[in-house]
């Protein structure tokens, strides 16, 4: 290497390591964290951006994968980089017990404007989201519609996707044997419960193929590597908008709510609470549904007959259909059926 | 004594020093202590530990065990502290969790007598065995973690049992990780031994070409080659249809999410860390030596066998060994094309830092896994002929 670009390399990692140093000291702005996809890209202008424009507060947002990992090593660490992060219940609930999210400022952020259960010590309730079983119709006329028809491998050949990991498959499975909903959790709270989970998972294990990430389901429906698929029905919405024809079986809805949450030790932490308590508006809300179709936490959004009209697919239009995914069951039991998943599936 | 040139020759090396005790040597400690460390119970309730060390251990310990633990446990869910503790000892027996979540909200109910309170509350904690549990943990270390990697369980009474058969998984996990390694070795060597004697035989301008195909996909992301692998080999992928259009199949065929996926995705991600070494040395063998056997009457196979593998030995030690290596803690590649009876060591070690937090569980399994492996190279080394550490050329 040349003398002169050796030492242009060095400059330039000099003024990089300055530029670097000098930004960490300057004050933080905003760090907004979610799952990404399309609903991070339209909440950017209606909720994170609409919130920097009403209070001039710069805002950036940036994407996990919903893994706590990370956000647990920051506040290990003292390190923490993330302000409002948006989380499932059951991470929700044990990451507030572990004090790794702070304690919901209800002075700051209104209790009563979200739906029932939409609330906890830790968190506000975002939206809601569901999984439920489609099929290309396209393909097949009449397909399984409930979930013991899933696992008539007779009537309805072809392999089947489900979740991997015991949330919501193991329900799943528990229904098709017959459980009603509302024993679901009574029955899976039994180690003869689970067994009989396991045991009919076992009746269509080799027609199984596993999905991890929620864009699975409807790129394996959509290329006819399986025949049928539990997935998310925001996604299967989407899709439908995009030309597929995928019914939405409503009557096999298992749904739950995503929560906004500040994570512990951010220094932006009163900001935080104050952007929550603007982003779970209905306004907000509202404008964000012009772009796409949410399922808000937010009561008075929720009953909104213009946004049920315009989204087919929200949720709480049909939660007396679905199953609640039950959390305090997966906080008290997730560690113990994951590994008990884990292997039986890995077997 | 110390010369002059001793302190040179010692400042050089420092750097090297560092780097090796901070990114290596350090890591490897914190995970070696992370895999028994036991703090949760100390840290968290530290009276009720003093209390139950007090105890003899016979029958339930005295009122002001239980009077702490009430305390102490109500005053960690206050602080958001409890969730660590009550994640431990869930871990030991299910069902703990909510046990202890139940006896911190209570905590206005609870009182003087406070044993009689509490098990009015929960007879569980009438058990003796629950409070030996606790007493147990109370130690600085602890070997679940390690048991429990091994499909090893403690029992109530605190002795080591074979873990339920519907919890065991692990050994045949460990099992697996191997054989497929040690196969995706054994097809490296395979496949790569012809193409590096090739390339070593080769002008030096058709050499560099042939290089260069070795080193293209070399260079390339790991993540790429395996999602091209996940293209190519799905359902309705191009190898399908090309088995479709020459009429060999009649539907396509599942490829994707099996281990065939897996071996061909990981021998074609490892291929050049054997090719790469098999041709340094194979570029230093003198063709002499062949002439010289041939000379003196030795048939072809036999020139290979006596005079051209051995001196290649080293190469393919050296060779097999990084792919062995390397394949033993592979995870991506399994992840993506493989299903879920392929998956190895490492997909568990992810599971348990990323889904359930579960640190000593990840750590006890990244412990196991390096000493397997140390034992297996080390037995190797004094298996296989040629396989000497001096030997070892890059």
């Amino acid at each position: 290497m040349h003398q002169s670009k050796l030492k242009s390399i060095a400059m330039t990692s000099l003024v990089t390591a300055a530029l670097v140093g000098a930004n960490a000291v300057a004050a933080r702005d905003l760090m907004v964290v979610g799952f990404g996809g399309g609903f991070q890209d339209n909440a950017r202008t209606a909720l994170f951006q609409g919130y920097a424009k009403a209070t001039n507060q710069k805002v950036l947002d940036d994407v996990y994968n919903g893994e706590m990992a990370k956000v647990y090593s920051m506040v290990k660490a003292g390190d923490v980089t993330y302000d409002v992060i948006m989380v499932e219940a059951p991470e929700l609930v044990r990451g507030c017990e572990d004090g790794v999210f702070e304690k919901m400022d209800w002075s700051v952020v209104k209790k009563d404007k979200f739906i029932p259960g939409g609330t906890s010590v830790c968190g506000a309730g975002a939206v809601l989201w569901g999984v439920s079983l489609f099929y290309d119709s396209t393909k097949i006329k009449d397909g399984p519609d409930t979930y013991p028809k899933l696992w008539d491998l007779k009537t309805f050949p072809g392999k089947r996707s489900l979740r991997f990991g015991p949330k919501m498959t193991m329900e799943i499975a528990l229904m098709a044997d017959g459980v009603a909903p509302a024993d679901v959790y009574k029955v899976l709270a039994t180690p003869a419960g689970q067994k009989r989970a396991f045991d009919k998972l076992d009746q269509i294990k080799p027609q199984i193929v596993w999905w991890k990430s929620g864009t699975q389901p409807v790129q394996l429906v959509g290329s006819g590597e399986v025949a049928y698929a539990v997935g998310y029905t925001g996604r299967v919405v989407r899709a439908n908008e995009g030309g597929a024809k995928y019914p939405l079986l409503w009557k096999t809805l298992l749904y739950s709510v995503d929560s906004w949450a500040v994570v512990k030790g951010s220094p932006n932490a009163k900001e935080g609470m104050k952007m929550i308590e603007w982003i779970t508006d209905s306004k907000p809300l509202l404008a964000l549904a012009e772009t796409w179709a949410v399922s808000p936490a937010n009561a008075e959004a929720a009953a909104n007959p213009k946004l049920r009209e315009k989204n087919p697919g929200m949720l709480s239009a049909h939660v007396n259909d679905g199953l609640f995914i039950n959390t305090e069951f997966w906080v008290a039991n997730g560690d113990d059926l994951e590994a008990k998943f884990n292997a039986w599936a890995t077997k | 004594m110390m010369t002059r040139n001793n302190l040179f020759a010692g400042a050089l090396v420092a750097p090297l020093f560092l780097l090796v005790v901070a990114s290596f040597i350090v890591p490897l400690l914190i995970t070696l202590y992370t895999a028994v460390n036991n703090p949760e119970v100390r840290a968290t309730l530290p009276h009720t530990t003093a209390a139950v060390r007090a105890w003899d251990g016979v029958g339930l310990p005295p009122d002001d065990a239980f009077a702490a633990i009430a305390r102490e446990l109500a005053e960690a869910q206050e602080a958001q502290a409890i969730g660590q503790l009550s994640r431990r000892l869930n871990f030991e027996q299910t069902g703990l969790r909510a046990l202890l979540l139940k006896t911190a909200r209570a905590k206005d109910r609870l009182g003087p007598p406070w044993r009689d309170t509490m098990i009015e509350l929960d007879p569980r904690w009438g058990d003796p065995e629950l409070w030996q549990l606790i007493r147990r943990n109370t130690s600085t270390l602890t070997p679940l973690f390690m048991l429990r990697s091994l499909d090893f369980t403690i029992t109530t009474d605190g002795s080591i049992a074979q873990a339920p058969k519907e919890d065991t998984v692990f050994r045949s996990l460990f099992v697996r990780t191997f054989e497929i390694s040690f196969w995706v070795t054994v097809l490296c060597v395979l496949l790569g031994y012809p193409v590096a004697y090739t390339i070593s035989t080769l002008s030096q301008r058709w050499a560099n070409i042939a290089m260069a195909l070795v080193l293209v996909p070399f260079w390339t992301s790991i993540l790429v080659r395996t999602t091209a692998w996940f293209i190519l080999l799905q359902r309705e992928g191009p190898v399908n249809a090309l088995l479709q259009a020459m009429h060999i199949t009649d539907a396509p065929i599942t490829m994707i999410f099996t281990r065939f996926a897996v071996y061909v995705a990981m021998v074609h991600v490892l291929l050049p860390f054997v090719i790469l070494p098999l041709y340094s040395v194979m570029k230093g063998i003198d063709p002499v030596y062949m002439r010289a056997a041939a000379s003196l009457g030795a048939p072809v196979w036999k020139r290979f066998l006596r005079v051209y593998l051995p001196m290649t030995m080293p190469g393919v030690t050296a060779g097999a060994l990084m792919v062995f290596m390397l394949a033993v803690g592979f995870y991506i590649t399994p992840a993506l094309v493989g299903g879920p009876d392929d998956q190895m060591v490492s997909h568990f070690i992810a599971f348990y830092t990323n889904n359930t937090i579960n640190w000593g569980m990840a750590a006890a399994l990244a412990t196991l896994l390096l000493l397997a492996t140390g034992i297996l190279v080390v037995m190797a080394r004094l298996i296989v002929p040629g396989f000497r550490a001096g030997n070892l050329k890059l």
